[in-house]
C-alpha cells in the first residue's frame, strides 16, 4: 500500500491546472471539483476564484461556462449531461471546461429577505445566512418556525420570468440529528399555490423548479415546521425568478 | 523415518485441541507444532515480542496527536493516582465519602469522567508521576501514554502465548506480528484511552478462562482479569456472550462423546445435552463461579466510586452507555447520527482496515481449519477455535444490532480482531505446508525437512512484512488510512468512510501555523488540546486558541478545519467571517485531505 496515494496527483499537478484555468477563466464562469472530498485542495489553488455566493449556489444553472477539476475519474454533477468543449490533462488532474446556456435571474429572493413581510410563530429569523444543508455550503433564507408552526415570507411586486428555481433544505447537521422531524416549503404566486417541497432530516438540499408567468408578482414562501416536537427546524431556502 | 515418512505429505495442523472422553478435565494435550523449540526460546521470542511491541507503540504514539478524548482521561487520571497516593500515605479523611466524590464522581454524568471505569486512568496517572514527574524519562504525552502500550504489548504476547500452546511456533509468531502490524491497532495502543487496553484485557479473559477449563486454579485469575477487564471499558459486559455459549458447547460435546465412549448416551438429544450442561456444571462449578463473583468484586475493588451507593453508581454508569448520543459518522458516503444504522458497518469497516494479507492468511486459514473441526465433531474438547470465533461474534454482534452507536468504528470492536491475527497465522502456516506439498509433487527435494520451516518463514515473512509495511505507511494517520481492498486512503475517501475522528490530525499542521504571523486561532475540534500542545511546545508561542464557534472564528486571524463530513459546517463558517473559500494550506494523507487552514485576508 505504498503506492497508495500515486493516484492523487500533487500540488505540482494542481498548480500547473490552476494556471491553466486562470489564463482562460473569465469572471463569474464556476469551478468545480471532483470527486467532493478533494474540494479543499481545489480550493486551495483556485479558491480566489471562487466567490462566496458561487460555493453556496443554488445550483449551476445560471453559470454559462462550468470549469471541472476533477481526479480519479470523477465528474461533478454540475456537469453531468454537458459535452466538454476542451479538456486538458495535468499529472493525474483533469481539466474539462463545458457550456450551457446561463438563466438569466430576474429576481434572487433570499438575498432580498429583508425586504419580506414575515407572518406566523417564529423562534427566529429570516436571515440572509450561508448555511450547511446536506453537508453543502447554501446562500439561503434561513428561519425557524416555531414548532408545529408556520411561518410565511411575502415577497410583492417581484419580476417573475418563465421558470422558478427553489431549494430547500435543513441546517446544520447537529438540529438535524436531535430533531428527527420535517419541514415543508409551499410555494405561491398571487395565492396560487405553486409548489410544496418536503425537506427531511436526511434529505439534503430539495430542488425544483416550477413555471411562472412572466411579469410582476406577489410571491409568498411558507416554511412550515412539522408536528408538535419540530422544535428547531433550521428552514433555508433559497429561489431565484428566471427569465 | 521410512522414505515413505519422508516423502509423505506433510500431517494436517491441529485446529483444536482435543481431549478423550474422560469423566475428568483432561491436561491440555500435547499438539503437532508447525515449528518446534525448546521452551527457553519459545519464551525469549515471547520477551522479545513484547518488548518489540512496547517499543514500536510508545515510539509510534510520539508522532501522534492528542485525541481530544485523551485530554479528559488525562485529567482524571491525575486525580486518581492522587486519591490513591492520599490513601496510601494516610491522608486524613481520603477514604471518605466525600474525598472519593471529590476524585472519582460528582452529581453530574460525566463528573471526573465517572462515566468510565477507572482503571487504566489510574494507570495513566501513576505512569505520568513515575516516568514524567519523578524519573523524567518521558514527556508528559508519553508517559499518560506508556500503560496503553504496555497493554499492547501484553495482548500481543497473549495471542503469541496462546497460539504457541495450542498450534505451534510459527503459527504463534505470525499471529503475534499480524496483531502488533495493525495500523488502527497500533494507534490506539499509543493513546490513553480505553480501547486498547480493554482489547488486551478481554483476550486476557478469554485466555484465562480457557486455561480454567482444564486448571481449576486459573479460574480464580479469569475472574479477577475479567474484573479488571470490566474496570477497562464497558465492553467486557459482552464478554459473558463468548464465554457462556463455549462453556455449554463443552460440557455438551463432552457429555456426548462420553456417552458414545461407554455407551450409555440415551434420551433425546435436547435430554442428552441438559444432562451434559447439568455434568459440566457440576465439573467445572468453579469456573462460573469465579467469574460471577470475582468479576464484579474485582471491578468493585479499583474503583472507589463504587464503594457507596454501589447500584446507583453502576447503573448511572450503565446507562450513560445505553443512552449514549449518537456522534456523526460518516460510513459509505453517509453521514450517520440516528439509528437504524447499517447492519453492515462492522463487517465492511472490518474488510477496509484491517491488511488485506492478514484478511487473506485469516480466510485460508478459517477454510482449512473448519474441515478438521467437522471431522472432529463427535469428539470431547476444551479447544480455543470456537471460544476464539465467539469473542469475534460477541465483540461484533452489537453492532448488527442497527442500534448501536457505530462512532469510533473498529476501535469498538478491537476485540475481535486478534481472533483474526489467529487464524491469519493458521493461513500462512497452511499455505506454506500446502505450497511445500504442491512443489514436492514435481520436486522431490523440496520435501527436504527444513522445506517446512523455510517455507513457513517465507510465507510468514511476506504476510507479516505487508502488514508491516501496510503499518508504517499509515502512521501517524491511520484513521485516514484504509486497506487495498479500499484503494488505500484515496479509495476509502471514495467509498465515503469516515476520513478520522477526535481532532487528532491537527498536529500535523502546528508547523505550518508557527510560519503565519501570531494570533488568534479557531481550533475547531482541536480546542481540548491546544493547551496542551502549547506547554510541550509543539506550538510556538502566540498561537492561543481563539474559542469556540461563531464567536472564536469572529476573533481568530487563522482558523483549522479538520475534515469530517459534518464538519464542512466549520469551512461556511469560516468562509462568511474571513469572506474567502481559499484555505492557505491543506494536510493530507496520500493525496487525502484531512485539516485545513485559513488565514484571515
Amino acid at each position: 500500500m505504498i503506492g497508495a496515494g500515486a493516484g492523487v496527483p500533487s500540488d505540482r499537478a494542481w498548480a500547473a491546472a490552476a494556471q491553466h484555468v486562470r489564463a482562460s477563466h473569465h469572471r463569474g464562469e464556476l469551478i468545480v471539483f471532483a470527486p467532493a472530498w478533494i474540494d479543499p485542495v481545489g480550493r486551495l489553488h483556485l479558491g480566489d476564484l471562487i466567490p462566496i455566493d458561487m460555493a453556496g449556489r443554488l445550483d449551476s444553472a445560471r453559470y454559462g461556462v462550468i470549469w471541472e477539476l476533477s481526479i480519479r475519474g470523477a465528474r461533478a454533477p454540475e456537469t453531468r449531461g454537458l459535452r466538454p468543449t476542451a479538456s486538458a490533462r495535468f499529472g493525474g488532474v483533469t481539466v474539462r471546461r463545458f457550456e450551457q446556456p446561463a438563466a438569466e435571474v430576474l429576481t434572487d429572493f433570499a438575498p432580498q429577505v429583508a425586504r419580506a413581510t414575515v407572518s406566523g410563530a417564529r423562534v427566529r429569523g429570516p436571515d440572509y445566512v450561508l448555511a450547511e444543508v446536506g453537508f453543502s455550503p447554501h446562500r439561503c433564507a434561513q428561519l425557524v418556525p416555531a414548532a408545529g408552526g408556520a411561518v410565511t415570507l411575502t415577497f410583492a411586486d417581484v419580476t417573475l420570468g418563465s421558470s422558478l428555481a427553489i431549494g430547500v433544505g435543513l441546517a446544520d447537521v447537529f438540529t438535524r440529528r436531535d430533531v428527527r422531524a420535517p419541514a415543508t416549503l409551499t410555494v405561491a404566486v398571487d395565492g396560487r399555490e405553486l409548489a410544496t417541497m418536503r425537506a427531511g432530516v436526511d434529505d439534503g438540499w430539495v430542488r425544483r423548479t416550477v413555471a411562472t408567468t412572466p411579469g410582476t408578482a406577489t410571491v409568498t414562501f411558507t416554511a412550515a415546521a412539522i408536528g408538535p416536537r419540530s422544535s428547531n427546524r433550521l428552514v433555508c431556502f433559497a429561489a431565484e425568478a428566471r427569465r | 523415518m521410512t522414505p515413505h515418512d519422508r516423502f509423505a505429505p506433510p500431517p494436517e495442523p491441529p485446529v483444536e485441541l482435543t481431549t478423550v472422553a474422560t469423566r475428568a478435565p483432561a491436561p491440555l494435550p500435547p499438539v503437532a507444532p508447525s515449528l518446534t523449540a525448546p521452551s527457553w526460546l519459545v519464551r525469549v521470542i515471547g520477551l522479545v515480542l513484547f518488548v518489540a511491541t512496547l517499543v514500536i507503540a510508545v515510539e509510534a504514539q510520539r508522532d501522534v496527536g492528542l485525541a481530544r478524548d485523551e485530554l479528559v482521561y488525562m485529567g482524571a487520571a491525575d486525580s486518581y493516582a492522587r486519591w490513591w497516593i492520599d490513601v496510601a500515605t494516610g491522608k486524613d479523611h481520603a477514604l471518605t465519602e466525600q474525598q472519593i466524590t471529590a476524585h472519582f464522581g460528582g452529581p453530574g454524568l460525566t463528573d471526573h469522567n465517572r462515566e468510565h471505569p477507572p482503571l487504566m486512568k489510574t494507570f495513566f496517572g501513576f505512569s505520568k508521576i513515575v516516568l514524567h514527574d519523578k524519573l523524567g524519562v518521558a514527556s508528559r504525552i508519553t508517559a499518560y501514554r506508556a500503560p496503553s502500550a504496555l497493554m499492547h504489548a501484553l495482548l500481543v504476547l497473549i495471542v503469541f502465548g496462546w497460539t504457541v500452546a495450542v498450534w505451534g511456533l510459527g503459527e504463534a509468531v505470525i499471529a503475534a506480528l499480524l496483531t502488533l502490524f495493525l495500523p488502527r491497532a497500533l494507534f490506539h495502543a499509543g493513546l490513553a484511552c480505553f480501547d486498547g487496553p480493554i482489547a488486551t484485557m478481554w483476550v486476557a479473559t478469554l485466555y484465562c478462562y480457557w486455561r480454567a477449563l482444564d486448571r481449576a486454579r486459573w479460574a480464580v485469575l479469569a475472574g479477577i482479569v475479567w474484573g479488571l477487564a470490566l474496570a477497562t471499558k464497558h465492553n467486557a459486559l459482552l464478554l459473558p456472550f463468548a464465554i457462556a455459549p463455549h462453556f455449554v458447547f463443552v460440557a455438551v460435546r463432552d457429555e456426548l462423546a462420553v456417552g458414545r465412549g461407554d455407551g450409555s448416551l440415551r434420551g433425546s438429544w435436547f435430554a442428552r445435552c441438559l444432562r451434559g450442561l447439568g455434568r459440566g456444571l457440576r465439573r467445572r462449578w468453579y469456573l462460573p463461579m469465579a467469574l460471577i463473583i470475582l468479576g464484579p468484586l474485582t471491578l468493585i475493588a479499583v474503583w472507589p466510586w463504587l464503594w457507596f451507593d454501589t447500584v446507583a453508581h453502576v447503573l448511572a454508569w450503565l446507562k450513560f452507555h445505553t443512552n449514549h448520543v449518537h456522534y456523526n459518522f460518516e460510513y459509505l458516503g453517509e453521514n450517520w447520527n440516528a439509528p437504524p444504522f447499517p447492519w453492515h458497518v462492522a463487517v465492511v469497516t472490518t474488510l477496509v482496515t484491517v491488511p488485506a494479507a492478514t484478511l487473506a492468511a485469516a480466510a485460508i486459514g478459517v477454510g482449512a481449519q473448519l474441515p478438521v473441526a467437522w471431522r472432529q465433531r463427535a469428539v470431547a474438547t476444551t479447544a480455543p477455535g470456537l471460544c476464539l470465533f465467539l469473542s469475534l461474534a460477541a465483540s461484533l454482534g452489537p453492532f448488527f444490532l442497527g442500534s448501536t452507536p457505530i462512532f469510533g468504528a473498529e476501535k469498538h470492536w478491537e476485540a475481535a480482531i486478534p481472533s483474526l491475527c489467529i487464524a491469519a497465522g493458521l493461513g500462512a502456516v497452511w499455505a506454506a505446508r500446502a505450497a511445500i506439498t504442491a512443489i514436492g509433487e514435481w520436486w522431490p527435494r523440496a520435501r527436504h525437512a527444513v522445506a517446512v520451516p523455510l517455507a513457513i518463514g517465507v510465507v510468514g515473512t511476506l504476510v507479516a512484512g505487508a502488514a508491516a509495511i501496510e503499518t508504517a505507511h499509515a502512521h501517524p494517520y491511520p484513521l485516514t488510512h484504509y486497506n487495498a481492498i479500499a484503494g488505500g486512503a484515496p479509495g476509502g475517501a471514495d467509498l465515503g468512510m469516515n476520513r478520522q475522528f477526535w481532532g487528532y490530525a491537527a498536529r500535523g499542521v502546528l508547523r505550518f501555523l508557527g510560519t503565519q504571523p501570531p494570533g488568534l486561532v479557531y481550533t475547531h475540534d482541536a480546542s481540548p488540546a491546544w493547551g496542551v500542545y502549547a506547554r510541550e511546545h509543539l506550538l510556538a508561542p502566540g498561537y492561543r486558541d481563539a474559542g469556540w464557534e461563531e464567536g472564536g472564528i469572529a476573533r481568530s486571524k487563522l482558523a483549522i478545519v479538520i475534515h469530517e463530513l459534518h464538519f464542512n459546517r466549520h469551512d461556511y463558517l469560516i468562509w462568511s467571517s474571513y469572506q474567502t473559500v481559499q484555505p492557505v494550506y491543506v494536510l493530507r494523507f496520500d493525496g487525502v485531505p484531512i485539516v485545513s487552514v485559513y488565514r484571515r485576508p
